[in-house]
C-alpha cells in the first residue's frame, strides 16, 4: 500500500520556516474548573499502549496534527488508552487517509479494538484508492466490514468473544485535487463525530444523531456489532479551514463548538499549533471531562 | 399526602452564572496568564489568527456554558416501622460512608449528584440532589408514619427528577440518564393499582427524564413486585432468605457505592445501562422465581 510513501510527496514548495507560539511554556489549557491533578499510573497490558501519542506534519499541501491521550480517569486507574487513531498517505489521488476509533469503556480489550479498527480501516481504503483511484468513490460498507472483520478474527484468534473488542470508528479521505481544491468524505460508525473548522464555526461533516430525550447517552454504535450502520459525509475545506476528527472525549466538553472548549479551540487551531503543542491542547484540564481524548485536525493550505 | 419537593431551592448545585475563568493558568505555572492576550510576536506568519476575537468575556448568548457533565442518582428508602432498630441504623451508615468514600475520590465526587427521599405513608425529600462533598450533612433516617407507600415514593420521584435535570442543565450541566436504588422491606400498604399507575409514570417511555431504577428487597418484601420496580429484572435484587437485614442492607450501601463509582468512571459513553454487580446476601431476579 501507499501509505509508507514518503509524506513529501507530491506537496509541491519546500519547507519553510515558521515561528509559532509554544503551549508547553505556558502549561496545558484550562477551562473553567479544572481537573484534579494526579500524577498517572503507567498502563500495563499487552500491546504496549502509551499514555500519549503525537503525531503530525504536511502532505500534498495539507497540514496534519494528531494526538491521542489517555483519559484522567484511566491515568487513574492504570487502565489503557482506549482510543486511537491512524494516518495513511496515497499519492497517486494525493490523498490524505484518517482514522479514528473510541473504544467502547465497557467492552474488555476495547483498546486493542480500537488500534486494530483504525489500521485495518485506513489500510482497507488505501487499497481500494489502489485499484480505483477516486476518492470520491470509497466502498464504506468494504471498509467498516474489513475492520469489523479484523476484530472478529483477532477475537477467534484468542478465543474472546468479538464484542469485548468493540469500538467506534470514524474515517476520513482527504483529497487535494489538481486545482487546489480540498474534498473531504466521511464515514463513521458511533458516536465519533467530524466537523469543519470554519472561522469560529464547527460544522458536522457526518450528521450525529441528537441525544435521546435531552439526556446524554442512549447506547453507543460500534463494530463489530454495527459495522453495517454507516453514516456518511462530504464536505469541501477552503483555504484555511480544518477539518476535525475526534472521540466523545472531546466532543462531549465540545459541545458542538457552543462552549468554552469549542472557541479555544478555535482559537488556538486558527494556525496549526506544532506536534507538540497539539498534544498538549488536547490534554486540557477541564473538571468532570476525564475519557480519552483523539484529535485529527487537517488544514487546507491557505491562499498563497 | 405530605411532599416535599426541590421545586425552587437549587440545594448546593451550582449557580447557573458561576464566573468561568478560561484561561491559561495551569497548575505548574501559577502566573493566571490571560489566554485574551495574543501571544506575542512569535505568532506565525499573519493574518486570520490575529483577526479572531481573543477576549476571555464570551458573549451574552442565549444558550448555557457547559460547564461539567454530572450523573444524578437518587437513593429511595423505605421508612416505615418494620425498618425500626438495626435496619435503618445500617441505612443510615451506609449512607455516611457512601457520602465519606466518594467525597475523598479525587474524580467521582465532581460527577455524581445524590439525592435521598424517603417513603411511609407519604414521601419525602430528605437530600435534594447535592454534591457528595465531605462536609455535607446527611439526613438521619428513623421510623415513622403508618403505612407503606411504593405509590407517594414513585410520584416524588416522577416530579423531582425532571425539576433535578431542569435546573442541572440551565446551570451549564450535560445531564447522564438519572439512576435510583430503591430499597424496601415490606409491601406495598395501597392497593396494587395505585402504586402500577405510579410505576407506569416513572417508566413511560414518553417521560424523558425516566430513570433506570435498581430494586432491592429486604425483610418481608415481595420479590415480584421488586422484580416489576426495577427498570430490567436483572436490576432487581431480593435477600436470600434468613439472611440478616440490617447485614444485607449493609452489602446493599456497597454495592450502592460501587455503583456509583463505576457508572461515575463510565460517563465517557453515556450508556444506558447502569454499572451493579449483585450484593452478597441477595439474589438477582433476572431469572424466574422457583
Amino acid at each position: 500500500m501507499a501509505a509508507g510513501e514518503s509524506a513529501t510527496a507530491g506537496s509541491g514548495a519546500p519547507p519553510r520556516a515558521v515561528r509559532r507560539r509554544v503551549r508547553l511554556a505556558r502549561g496545558p489549557l484550562t477551562i473553567g474548573e479544572p481537573a484534579p491533578a494526579i500524577e498517572p499510573r503507567l498502563a500495563a497490558g499487552e500491546p504496549y499502549r502509551p499514555d500519549t501519542i503525537a503525531d503530525g506534519g504536511t502532505a500534498f499541501g495539507l497540514t496534519v496534527r494528531a494526538a491521542s491521550v489517555r483519559g484522567l480517569h484511566k491515568r487513574f486507574v492504570g487502565g489503557p488508552r482506549q482510543d486511537d487513531l491512524c494516518l495513511g498517505l496515497h499519492s497517486e489521488t494525493q490523498t490524505l487517509i484518517a482514522a479514528v476509533a473510541d473504544g467502547v469503556s465497557g467492552a474488555a480489550r476495547s483498546d486493542l479494538g480500537a488500534a486494530l479498527a483504525v489500521r485495518y480501516a485506513t489500510a482497507a481504503v488505501t487499497r481500494q484508492l489502489d485499484a480505483h483511484g477516486d476518492a470520491a468513490a470509497v466502498d464504506w460498507a468494504n471498509a467498516f466490514d474489513q475492520a469489523a472483520w479484523a476484530l472478529i478474527s483477532e477475537g477467534e484468534r484468542t478465543g474472546v468473544d468479538a464484542v469485548s473488542l468493540a469500538t467506534t470508528l470514524v474515517v476520513a479521505v482527504v483529497s487535494v485535487g489538481d486545482s487546489g481544491a480540498v474534498s473531504v468524505h466521511a464515514a463513521a460508525v458511533g458516536d465519533s463525530p467530524s466537523f469543519r473548522l470554519h472561522g469560529r464555526h464547527y460544522d458536522p461533516v457526518v450528521d450525529s444523531r441528537a441525544s435521546e430525550d435531552g439526556l446524554i447517552g442512549g447506547g453507543v454504535q460500534a463494530l463489530p456489532r454495527d459495522a453495517r450502520s454507516v453514516d456518511v459525509g462530504t464536505c469541501a475545506l477552503e483555504p484555511g479551514d480544518a477539518l476535525l476528527l475526534c472521540t466523545d472525549g472531546v466532543a462531549l466538553p465540545l459541545a458542538g463548538g457552543e462552549s468554552e472548549l469549542g472557541r479555544a479551540f478555535a482559537r488556538e487551531l486558527a494556525i496549526p499549533p506544532d506536534v507538540v503543542d497539539f498534544a498538549r491542547l488536547l490534554d486540557f484540564s477541564r473538571s468532570t471531562y476525564d475519557d480519552d481524548r483523539t484529535l485529527v485536525a487537517v488544514w487546507a493550505p491557505r491562499r498563497p | 399526602m405530605k411532599m416535599r419537593f426541590p421545586s425552587n431551592s437549587p440545594g448546593n448545585l451550582d449557580p447557573p452564572t458561576a464566573p468561568l475563568s478560561l484561561g491559561d493558568s495551569g497548575s505548574e505555572p501559577t502566573i493566571p496568564a490571560p489566554v485574551a492576550a495574543p501571544a506575542g510576536p512569535e505568532l506565525e506568519a499573519s493574518a486570520a489568527a490575529a483577526s479572531e476575537p481573543t477576549t476571555g468575556s464570551p458573549a451574552a448568548g442565549p444558550a448555557p456554558t457547559v460547564i461539567g457533565q454530572v450523573l444524578p442518582m437518587y437513593f429511595v428508602g423505605d421508612e416505615s416501622h418494620s425498618m425500626a432498630g438495626d435496619p435503618i441504623a445500617a441505612v443510615n451508615q451506609g449512607l455516611i460512608d457512601l457520602r465519606d468514600e466518594v467525597a475523598k475520590h479525587p474524580l467521582i465526587g465532581k460527577k455524581v449528584r445524590f439525592g435521598i427521599i424517603t417513603f411511609a405513608d407519604t414521601a419525602e425529600t430528605r437530600l435534594q440532589l447535592s454534591e457528595l462533598s465531605e462536609d455535607l450533612v446527611l439526613p438521619t433516617l428513623a421510623p415513622r408514619g403508618r403505612g407503606t407507600s411504593y405509590a407517594c415514593a414513585l410520584e416524588a420521584l416522577r416530579q423531582t427528577i425532571p425539576a433535578d435535570v431542569a435546573l442541572l442543565k440551565s446551570s451549564g450541566y450535560q445531564v447522564h440518564r438519572p439512576s435510583v436504588f430503591f430499597l424496601s422491606d415490606g409491601q406495598p400498604t395501597e392497593k396494587a393499582d395505585k402504586w402500577r399507575t405510579r410505576l407506569e409514570e416513572l417508566k413511560d417511555p414518553g417521560f424523558r427524564e425516566r430513570p433506570n431504577v435498581l430494586a432491592f428487597g429486604v425483610g418481608d418484601a415481595d420479590p415480584e413486585v421488586i422484580r416489576e420496580l426495577a427498570t430490567a429484572p436483572r436490576y432487581g435484587f431480593m435477600m436470600t432468605t434468613g439472611a440478616s437485614t440490617a447485614g444485607a442492607i449493609a452489602e446493599f450501601a456497597s454495592s450502592m457505592l460501587n455503583s456509583m463509582v463505576a457508572s461515575a468512571e463510565r460517563l465517557d459513553r453515556g450508556e444506558q445501562t447502569i454499572e451493579f454487580e449483585k450484593p452478597e446476601g441477595f439474589v438477582q431476579l433476572d431469572a424466574p422465581l422457583l
